[in-house]
């Protein structure tokens, strides 16, 4: 029974096919379909037509604020601890040891983020830092559950993330250019920012847009770090699903939520045209 | 009669607990040396079919799901219970009765037995997710060894759906080391949270008691859902959050390693702190408060009832209960239970505060379940 | 600039280095050391809840990630050398799959299969006696949903980079298309479908935010390490994590093995395309 090339593909692509209508496509719709709809009195979804869930979203304000301030400020922050060391990993280590190096940064990325958060409450309470700063001298400092302390947590959490792109990067730069460029007699700053630098741009995009885009949804940072005091749109959405239980409202948070996103990808779509990114770089790893 | 013989001194008895739940000691060291074991040995030799064997014709499944409370129970019984009806219990742990409404709302859940508090059932029954007992299958319930108040929020229109289990309170912990004394009143905690221990109070994740003893402070109902109340304590609340230390459900370990000094805290936990570390303090607020009743109930379509049957007439036979309330903690209103428990724990202040100190405490109302004002409340003072 | 480094590596092992220094502690307490003990590990592992943790854990990673491989390997050779509306429709759907949070697809998928079965299920009940609910089914269905995706993606890279002459080689020389596929293609990107198998069993593994919604009464490991996080914690939490730890970076090395063992030109878990060589065809 031999099958044409196109029945082939047809029959390859159908199983994949109908998993994302099912669970990507159909969950999508459901969410906004309920965002037009109410809560009923026990909570849950009545069906509706409405736009008043939307109309609703300003009372959400602090968790998107809180969201959109410490997401970018925690990107940056990964960005500037990974780049010197995917830069020391691509450019300055010896071929011997980078894949192990490389290996050994990816690898608590891999391992469960909800434990490594979990760490850090001892080490930003009572009986960590702070009583080493006031061994030091540095009294009452309060480091867990605050914004800071969900800061670091998404540092931390993120930051393999961020390294791997950027040394993918930087791997494919030319050593040769960086000679040419010292032996014209260019002094090493001048080289990173004219060489070194424009070419990671593919790899520091996709760093900040993969890093960017999973803060925005994150939920388990703010929750653990934050005490119940930071509140990401993550935490509001939980929330609305699990404790309030206005499934209404809830879904217009998410749907709102998805918007900002796609909005983001898409600014970025436009800055990597700009540095004629190839499309390879896109990916994810 | 412990296992030399000799009755165990009261102070003896209170150093043993101490180390068991701390768990120094294996839970069959503190059954010998207390003489418990042996008496519910003799007890369970002396009503024979109390643990339910295999001699029963009901066919029960291999196992049994139960939505319960953290450290709620003695992982002991479910051994015993797998032991004698072969039904393994699967545990999933709620920190809230919103969290479980919303499971249970989002249907599917696939629990058998869950533990409500009193507030709740009405709603339940309301939605449709809750079965009518059937009380032939729980012989061992005897309701009238419970105190009223403690079980008839189970009973709705005259059909039981719900059995109690235990009850409690909502008071105050605090570390008098730092505090200068026991807190009391909800007046000095949230004073006191914004003012001379700022940084280091903690209310819980959850809206009936935070809400709730925000209303107290003010000498409103801690039920009320009328929105000029609920504005104040609103106002309280905001202005108090910049000043906590956290808020969450989860205060044991901020309270043991000193972070936080001041705590809103359930009963069994309280007597756990007190007894793990005698500085901290658990006193009822003066100006009210919750008093509070957990239930056994069995969700609409659970997939093995019989078992959920044969769990929860297990757990409420008295020595299993008694058994479980030296576990967690808390105060059993059965007194066939009581009757099995040393008397140095029925004495305790904590556990079992003298009745005027209950008078101002309310149980939680279903209002306050519902009322979409008080959930969003919450949230906004979440995100504030 | 090494000084840098290894702060930087400091940073990211000292947390998980506590972990499992606490998690020798004889005490109860999880923050204060006391004294050293490894009963925690003796009592995570007979913790009947921590057992069935782990065993729901293994077998939804285990199958949703051979579900993924095999139905992404099939998307991926249908993707390649595609053309028009439904290779974009399908661009689009594996791009948003994996960017889109976990928690909006968590929660999507929660409301979305409930009311479906809410619709079927009086039906299939009365036919039946069977009823459709949250659970395996709904855990691995989600968790495949955004591992297949990834092994779309890697298995596509991979097989576009492929070089056309040997696929063409094959088929002058009489090949039956299975054939070439089985001696030529499979070979050739099955360090990628392994890598997309492997990524996607820690993804699931690890997963919480997904399975927090979807999975219905059955409590995976992540999910049981969440609420005794939020519960009040003693080191058997320490000893759990630091067991998941020395498995996950066991199972990465394994990888790394294979890998280089296999041939693969590359020695990373990403794929690097296969040079093309240079063909006179003159």
């Amino acid at each position: 029974m031999a099958l044409t090339q196109n029945q082939t593909r047809w029959a390859l692509i159908t199983p994949a096919g109908l998993w994302y209508a099912a669970l990507l496509l159909l969950p999508l719709a459901v969410v906004l379909i309920f965002s037009f709809g109410e809560r009923s009195t026990v909570g849950g979804y009545a069906p509706g037509f409405t736009l008043e869930q939307y109309a609703n979203l300003p009372a959400r304000f602090a968790a998107f604020r809180n969201t959109l301030t410490l997401a970018p400020l925690g990107t940056i922050a990964s960005l500037l601890i990974a780049y010197p060391l995917a830069y020391f990993l691509a450019v300055k280590v010896s071929p011997r040891w980078k894949t192990m190096l490389l290996v050994l940064v990816i690898v608590p990325f891999w391992t469960s983020i909800l434990i490594r958060s979990y760490a850090w409450i001892f080490l930003l309470g009572g009986r960590g830092i702070p009583a080493l700063l006031d061994w030091l001298g540095i009294e009452g400092v309060r480091l867990i559950n605050t914004p800071f302390a969900v800061l670091v947590g998404i540092v931390y959490g993120y930051l393999p993330l961020m390294v791997f792109p950027i040394y993918v990067a930087l791997e494919k730069l030319d050593k040769r250019l960086l000679e040419a460029s010292a032996d014209l007699g260019t002094p090493p700053w001048r080289s990173f920012l004219q060489i070194t630098l424009p070419l990671s741009m593919p790899g520091v995009l996709t760093g900040t847009m993969l890093v960017f885009i999973l803060l925005m949804g994150e939920f388990l940072i703010p929750a653990i770090l934050g005490g119940g005091k930071v509140f990401f749109v993550g935490n509001a959405l939980v929330d609305l699903f699990l404790q309030s239980r206005n499934w209404a409202f809830g879904s217009a948070v998410a749907v709102a939520l998805v918007v900002i996103m796609l909005i983001v990808v898409a600014l970025y779509g436009r800055l990597a045209k700009r540095f004629a990114v190839n499309r390879d770089d896109m990916d994810l790893m | 009669m412990t296992d030399n013989g000799n009755p165990i001194s009261r102070k003896k008895f209170m150093e043993e607990l101490r180390r068991f739940q701390n768990g120094s000691v294996s839970r069959r060291h503190f059954l010998g040396v207390t003489g418990l074991g042996t008496a519910m040995t003799v007890m369970s030799g002396a009503m024979p079919g109390l643990l339910g064997g295999r001699a029963q014709a009901r066919d029960i499944s291999d196992r049994v799901i139960l939505a319960t409370w953290p450290n709620y129970h003695d992982p002991e019984n479910f051994e015993a219970f797998k032991d004698a009806t072969g039904a393994f219990t699967q545990v999933n742990v709620f920190g809230s009765n919103e969290e479980m409404l919303a499971k249970l709302q989002a249907g599917g859940s696939g629990w058998d037995v869950f533990v409500p508090t009193n507030y709740t059932i009405t709603t339940y029954v309301e939605a449709g997710l809750i079965e009518p007992l059937d009380l032939s299958k729980l012989p061992n319930y005897d309701p009238a060894a419970f105190e009223a108040r403690f079980s008839d929020a189970g009973t709705v229109d005259g059909t039981v759906y719900a059995v109690p289990k235990n009850w409690g309170t909502t008071g105050i912990a605090s570390n008098t080391d730092h505090t200068g004394g026991v807190v009391d009143s909800w007046k000095t905690f949230f004073d006191g949270a914004r003012d001379q221990w700022s940084g280091r109070a903690m209310v819980h994740d959850y809206q009936l008691t935070t809400i709730g003893n925000a209303l107290v402070y003010f000498g409103f109902s801690f039920n009320s859902v009328k929105p000029e109340e609920l504005a104040k304590a609103e106002e309280l609340l905001i202005d108090v959050k910049p000043h906590l230390f956290a808020i969450s459900s989860d205060y044991q370990p901020a309270m043991r390693n000193g972070d936080a000094w001041l705590t809103m805290c359930w009963t069994g936990d309280g007597k756990q702190l007190n007894t793990d570390m005698p500085e901290i303090g658990f006193a009822l607020g003066k100006e009210g408060g919750e008093i509070w009743s957990d239930y056994y109930a069995i969700p609409k379509d659970a997939p093995h009832r019989e078992a959920a049957y044969a769990l929860i007439n297990y757990l409420l036979t008295p020595e299993v209960n008694a058994r479980e309330a030296l576990a967690h903690g808390y105060p059993v209103a059965d007194s066939r239970t009581n009757a099995l428990l040393p008397a140095d724990l029925l004495n305790d202040p904590i556990l079992y505060p003298a009745a005027e100190s209950l008078s101002a405490l309310e149980f939680g109302a279903a209002a306050t379940l519902t009322d979409p004002n008080r959930a969003e409340l919450m949230a906004r003072f979440k995100s504030a | 600039m090494r000084l840098y480094a290894a702060l930087v590596y400091l940073f990211l092992y000292l947390p998980i280095g506590i972990i499992a220094l606490f998690s020798f502690s004889a005490g109860r307490s999880a923050s204060q050391f006391q004294g050293f003990s490894t009963k925690w590990y003796g009592r995570a592992l007979e913790n009947p809840f921590v057992i069935e943790a782990l065993w729901i854990s293994v077998e939804v990673a285990l199958i949703s990630a051979v579900l993924a491989s095999v139905v992404g390997t099939m998307a991926a050779l249908a993707l390649t050398g595609m053309k028009g509306r439904l290779k974009m429709v399908f661009d689009l759907m594996i791009h948003v799959a994996v960017m889109i949070p976990g928690i909006v697809i968590g929660i999507a998928t929660l409301i979305a299969l409930v009311s479906v079965f809410d619709i079927v299920n009086p039906w299939l009940e009365a036919v039946s006696g069977f009823r459709l609910s949250m659970g395996y089914g709904s855990l691995i269905a989600a968790h495949g949903l955004f591992t297949m995706s990834l092994v779309v993606i890697l298995v596509r890279r991979r097989l576009e980079a492929l070089d056309r002459a040997l696929l063409e080689a094959s088929s002058d020389l009489g090949a039956h298309p299975l054939g070439t596929f089985r001696q030529v293609t499979l070979p050739l990107i099955a360090p990628a479908i392994l890598a997309g198998f492997l990524l996607s069993f820690t993804f699931s593994f690890d997963d919480f935010i997904i399975a927090f919604f979807v999975a219905g009464s059955e409590t995976t490991l992540p999910i049981y390490v969440f609420s005794s996080i939020r519960r009040g914690v003693t080191p058997e939490i320490n000893a759990i994590g630091t067991m998941v730890m020395a498995a996950s970076l066991g199972l990465l090395v394994v990888t790394q093995v294979i890998l280089r063992r296999g041939g693969a030109r590359s020695t990373d878990v990403q794929s690097e395309p296969v040079e093309r060589p240079k063909v006179d065809r003159s």
